[in-house]
């Protein structure tokens, strides 16, 4: 080893030192963003392709979506503060508080139960990709190679 | 409330809250617990309690029947099942004054947001009762408008049906919706302690009429919380009580309502509003008499810092001093108040209200000083 760097030009090192640094950089970047990218996911197995918007709100709300004739259920994915301040901002567009008192209001008025929480995103993969009934969200980087997982479209981007 | 005749209704119904409740606290705490599981089970059920306490001073006399609305404290116990296309929905309501099972609603959704109800529910013609039922710690002032009250609170429009219930909506352009809801089944009679709706813990379907209620309303968002739209609903309640027929001078009062809501919320401001229009025909041996009267409400809300909200009402009726039907069978009721308030919501869903109101009944004028702690657990 000693020999090897001690036959390298210095031209070669400082080039060296310059293509692993772009290739550390590259790494990083790559995941930061697949990282910086919040997605909604289904199973593989479930025949939704696509929910816009509204029926999204609809969903995380505790309202019926069907598709496919199959009643769609949420889950909420807690297992960051970050994904959580994301879900209030970009998902269901309205404060913690609103939204709370708003499911609040649906369980008295309409008998709905409000979305559960998951606080481990490998239980919440797990859960989704056994479901085909189950909609979530979580990080792209967290899904991008996991079969089983279905992302449907971008929530939030940096 | 209870009787030995209808102990087994009694039990069947405590056997499946009970169930339900033990199935909801399993999945509560059984997974709940665990980290990473979710916190709220199966997402199939719900239990949610509301409770109030009140301290409160009128300056006229209490009404003779001690009203519920009035309760020192007060415990709601609601629980949600939601499986698949199918909810059962059950509201329990404990006081000094009362214990009484309010609602228990199976219902079946046959296509999104389309629900058919059977069972004991509330009335689709209201506009305050579909909005917060019996949930105190929803509803912003600490009492509700005279012309909303239960039938148990001297309440002058009956607001329980025993029967079936459709409640439909639909998406009306890319944000908006309609809400189509429409009830019939057992209706109400009238005894000498105001309105009797079917009670289920201790049921007796004899002498009832059938009861029809119904509302269409424009949705300015679908998954908001504004609405406005038309009420109508109809009664025929038998008269049970001699004394009270007599005073009446009728054994049947056939009352129709015909009524308009607007309720708004903005960012800030918040507007609940109503009015309806009380048709009567008392009719006995003697002949029939028609009165009616109008009664309705606006309540008016600011949402400040430090989570404070600030709230004015006013509530006022025409012709209703002049109604045989609100002097003799209702002479609580409030003909006009204006009502005061400010709500300190603090820590997670509890709520400390102060309210003043000036009242006018038939009987006298009055005013009320409220206090109240609300909240809904967990």
């Amino acid at each position: 080893m000693e020999r090897g760097v001690a036959v390298m030009s210095r031209a070669n090192r400082r080039l060296s030192a310059h293509v692993g640094a772009l290739l550390l950089m590259m790494c990083c970047s790559l995941s930061a963003l697949s990282a910086d990218r919040l997605v909604l996911i289904v199973s593989a197995k479930s025949p939704v392709t696509a929910l816009n918007s509204p029926e999204i709100q609809k969903l995380f709300l505790g309202l019926t979506v069907i598709t496919h004739d199959e009643v769609l259920r949420p889950l909420r994915n807690e297992s960051e503060e970050f994904i959580r301040q994301i879900f209030f901002q970009s998902i269901v567009s309205m404060s913690e508080s609103t939204y709370e008192r708003r499911v609040l209001a649906l369980t008295l008025q309409q008998g709905r139960t409000a979305p559960p929480l998951y606080r481990n995103t490998k239980m919440l993969l797990d859960a989704v990709a056994a479901d085909p009934a189950l909609v979530s969200y979580a990080w792209a980087a967290d899904v991008a190679k996991d079969p089983r997982i279905k992302t449907l479209r971008v929530l939030w981007h940096e | 409330m209870f009787s030995g005749a209808n102990a087994p209704l009694a039990m069947l119904l405590a056997w499946v809250l009970s169930t339900s409740l033990a199935c909801a606290s399993d999945n509560m705490d059984g997974m709940g617990s665990m980290d990473g599981m979710p916190d709220h089970g199966q997402h199939s059920s719900e239990f949610v309690l509301f409770l109030s306490a009140e301290a409160h001073h009128f300056t006229a006399p209490e009404s003779s029947a001690e009203l519920n609305e009035d309760a020192n404290v007060i415990a709601d116990a609601l629980l949600a099942i939601d499986r698949d296309r199918f909810r059962l929905l059950g509201e329990f309501q404990l006081s000094r004054v009362e214990h009484d099972l309010e609602r228990f609603q199976v219902g079946f959704e046959p296509v999104a947001d389309t629900v058919i109800w059977l069972g004991r529910f509330h009335q689709p013609g209201s506009a305050w009762n579909t909005e917060h039922h019996h949930g105190r710690y929803l509803q912003t002032s600490v009492t509700r408008p005279s012309v909303e009250l239960w039938e148990d609170e001297l309440g002058i429009i009956p607001q329980h049906i025993t029967g079936l219930m459709v409640d439909s909506r639909r998406q009306v352009g890319d944000y908006g919706g309609l809400q189509l809801a429409a009830g019939a089944g057992f209706g109400t009679t009238i005894t000498n302690e105001g309105l009797d709706p079917v009670n289920l813990l201790d049921p007796h379907f004899g002498g009832r009429r059938l009861a029809l209620s119904g509302r269409i309303a424009y949705l300015p968002d679908f998954v908001g919380t504004s609405a406005f739209g038309l009420l109508v609903s109809h009664s025929v309640m038998p008269v049970l009580t001699k004394s009270t027929a007599a005073m009446l001078r009728a054994n049947q009062v056939d009352q129709t309502v015909y009524g308009g809501f607007a309720n708004w919320n903005g960012d800030i401001w918040r507007l609940t509003s109503a009015v309806y229009d009380v048709e009567m025909n008392l009719s006995g041996l003697a002949g029939s008499e028609r009165n009616s009267f109008i009664a309705g409400y606006a309540q008016l809300e600011r949402q400040f810092p430090h989570q404070l909200t600030a709230y004015g009402r006013e509530e006022n009726s025409s012709r209703a001093g002049d109604s045989v039907y609100i002097l003799v069978n209702h002479p609580d009721f409030e003909l006009r108040r204006a009502t005061l308030g400010l709500r300190w919501d603090f820590w997670r869903h509890q709520a400390l209200t102060m309210e003043a109101a000036h009242g006018q009944t038939s009987r006298a004028k009055e005013f009320e000083y409220r206090l109240q702690w609300s909240a809904a657990l967990p």
